[in-house]
């Protein structure tokens, strides 16, 4: 995908950079506020990586003005750890999604991948999900795989319906809590994995291959295990 | 305040002993001169006895009896207040010439000294009056005794003496008086600068002691106070930068170090990359503890609370409860929420459930199986009773003189320490929230286990 980076560290915009090209995506580099603006004006990015904190012009009211002007690229906004309420701010300031430095790039490659394919909307309209023989029924709550049915706990039919709706990508640990729960705060122990666990037992059990798949040092996916 | 206080006060105290020494002096001190007085006044009445026989002796050797009797007929005569006395005798020992009685009781004293009572006529009244007397032979077996009354030294004396108790008398109430009212005035500042500083030590070194106003040694003593909070203010900033410091610095290049380790894990398999994803998840655990870190000195230093938005208590408690279930039952320990009420509070969801989250994460951890966790949610309904939430464990519970500590950043339980994960971070980050939400946590026993107590604020929903 097509990524823009803006961020006025050098160090930090190398090194993301770097990080993103060796994943495979064509990245960008701008390194403020103003030149930002100019970059996602003339070019066509899937996705936009805004520091906060910029010379010149912050990246609040960067994304402000791209929305301004018309400009719906979702945009992740990175930020140096510091006052609580950051991101609530950056939330409400017109970011997509609110990333605090410093990230595992598993964290940040998992998110902009989510953000990238979020922008279908006829996938929002979609009453029934589809992964692979498992199906889910949102009108009618109903959770099946091949013919049998699966009775899911509410919390589990939620985690289930983000991981369908996200079906083939990493979502994080970190993710999983902001959607399914809504909180965003850093567990001391594996709660979600337990959670992910429970799921993995009512769909994955005497099945013929696992659906629900962790990917080492990132998070989970849903889909078939892909050869590595 | 209490008039106990005030006598107890320090300057009561100094200004009471102040008063009693220096009345004590000043008594001492009338004493001596009251009895340098009284010796001097004593010794002049004898040599005036003594002179008067000595000249009575030269009027019996000059002119005999009838010269004894002229003259002392013109010494009664004569009309004297503070006259002499006088008796003499032949050596029957009767009585000759005189106005004294032939014998009355004499005290003996030291030298031939003598001292007797007698009746005297004073303005038509009968008054005892003390004489001090002396006798001396004239010669030719005769002898004469002198006498002459002391009753004026005695009462001089007395006047002083008198003088010298009432003056004591209002010097040592006026002096007490006086120290309790001085007393009571320094007491008062004492007060206000005590209630000032206990203030401080429960609001923090950067609150400082009112100046202004203020006087003397107050205004000194309040001057020298700020100047420590100083200190002891940039020396704990100076700590705590530097813990800051370090944790800063050193997430970027062990964030570096994960991402190369992650990338690394996808080109290894089997037993390498189990040993690596260990290796990857002590790293998250460290970056945590330094995130945990910065987050309590960024709730700590910064100033608290502005404008949250209205929380729901009783549906966030469901929602880590919930979060948690699975952790207590894969470790059969019975989870239960107890919230009767729905309570609303101000503040940060985020940080709310992640000071939950903490306190439920330890009592998970330190709960022996099939032990129970019990939440409980009370809702206050306003005002000054804010809502308590209350989470008991079934564990070891921590000792009440290690209850204090555990509030302080990496400080473990001695017995944990090497027996369960964990960088100390936890409970100074539930500090950290509750406050920065102007509530409190405090910890108490749950008979054996733990209980945790946050009080919080409550508004109207």
């Amino acid at each position: 995908m097509n990524i823009l980076l803006v961020e006025d560290d050098k160090q930090v915009a190398e090194f993301i950079v770097n990080e993103l090209t060796a994943a495979g995506h064509n990245c960008s580099h701008a390194p403020d506020g103003v030149e930002g603006r100019a970059a996602a004006a003339s070019g066509t990015y899937d996705v936009m990586v805004v520091d906060r904190m910029m010379p010149k012009m912050d990246g609040i009211t960067l994304i402000n003005t791209l929305r301004t002007d018309g400009d719906t690229t979702p945009a992740l906004m990175l930020s140096a750890l510091g006052d609580v309420d950051d991101r609530v701010q950056g939330l409400h300031g017109g970011a997509d999604d609110y990333l605090v430095k410093p990230f595992a790039m598993a964290e940040l490659l998992a998110r902009l991948d989510v953000l990238v394919r979020r922008v279908v909307p006829e996938a929002e309209l979609q009453t029934v999900l589809e992964v692979e023989g498992l199906s889910m029924d949102l009108l009618r709550q109903h959770v099946q795989r091949e013919t049998v049915t699966i009775t899911l706990q509410p919390r589990e039919y939620k985690l289930l319906e983000y991981l369908m709706r996200h079906a083939g990508q990493v979502v994080t640990r970190a993710m999983l809590l902001e959607h399914v729960w809504g909180y965003h705060f850093d567990p001391q122990t594996n709660v979600i994995d337990v959670h992910v666990s429970r799921l993995r037992q009512k769909i994955d059990k005497d099945f013929e291959f696992p659906l629900l798949n962790t990917v080492r040092g990132a998070g989970y996916r849903l889909g078939p295990q892909l050869d590595t | 305040m209490q008039v106990k206080d005030v006598v107890n006060s320090l300057t009561f105290r100094y200004i009471v002993k102040y008063v009693t020494v220096l009345s004590a002096t000043v008594f001492m001190l009338v004493v001596a001169l009251y009895i340098y007085f009284s010796y001097s006044s004593f010794r002049e009445l004898g040599e005036s006895v003594l002179d008067e026989l000595e000249t009575l002796q030269l009027v019996y050797s000059g002119q005999q009896m009838p010269g004894v009797q002229q003259y002392i007929d013109d010494q009664l005569s004569s009309p004297s207040v503070n006259r002499f006395y006088y008796l003499i005798m032949d050596s029957e020992g009767v009585k000759v010439l005189g106005d004294l009685p032939q014998s009355p009781r004499y005290r003996e004293f030291d030298d031939g000294w003598l001292g007797f009572e007698m009746a005297l006529q004073n303005w038509g009244e009968s008054v005892d009056v003390e004489f001090l007397a002396h006798p001396l032979g004239l010669g030719d077996g005769y002898s004469a005794i002198v006498a002459r009354g002391y009753d004026d030294i005695v009462e001089q004396g007395k006047l002083v003496f008198r003088t010298l108790i009432l003056v004591m008398s209002v010097m040592l109430l006026l002096g007490i008086s006086g120290g309790f009212f001085s007393a009571a005035r320094a007491l008062d500042r004492v007060e206000l600068l005590n209630r000032d500083i206990s203030r401080i030590v429960r609001g923090g070194p950067e609150r400082r002691l009112q100046v202004e106003g203020e006087k003397g040694y107050v205004r000194a003593l309040a001057e020298v106070m700020n100047q420590m909070l100083e200190q002891t203010e940039s020396l704990m900033q100076g700590v705590r930068r530097v813990s800051d410091n370090i944790a800063h610095d050193l997430r970027t290049p062990l964030t570096r170090m994960r991402n190369n380790l992650s990338q690394l894990e996808g080109r290894l398999d089997g037993q390498d990359a189990i040993q690596l994803d260990g290796i990857i998840e002590e790293c998250d655990d460290l970056l945590s503890s330094f995130n945990a870190l910065l987050r309590i000195s960024a709730l700590e230093s910064g100033s608290r609370l502005v404008d949250g938005s209205s929380v729901e208590l009783r549906a966030l408690l469901r929602d880590v409860v919930e979060l948690y279930e699975p952790l207590a039952l894969e470790r059969d320990i019975d989870l239960t929420l107890d919230a009767p009420q729905s309570g609303f509070c101000k503040g940060e969801a985020d940080l709310l459930v992640q000071m939950f989250a903490n306190v439920l994460d330890n009592a998970i951890k330190y709960t022996p199986s099939g032990g129970d966790i019990r939440v409980q949610l009370r809702v206050g309904t306003g005002g000054s009773a804010g809502h308590g939430v209350v989470i008991s464990d079934s564990g070891p519970g921590i000792p009440l003189v290690e209850r204090k500590n555990v509030f302080r950043r990496f400080y473990r339980v001695e017995s944990s320490r090497t027996e369960l994960p964990g960088h100390g971070l936890g409970l100074s980050l539930v500090q950290a929230i509750a406050q920065y939400h102007f509530g409190s946590v405090e910890l108490g026993s749950a008979n054996p286990g733990l209980q945790v107590r946050i009080k919080l604020p409550a508004v109207a929903g």
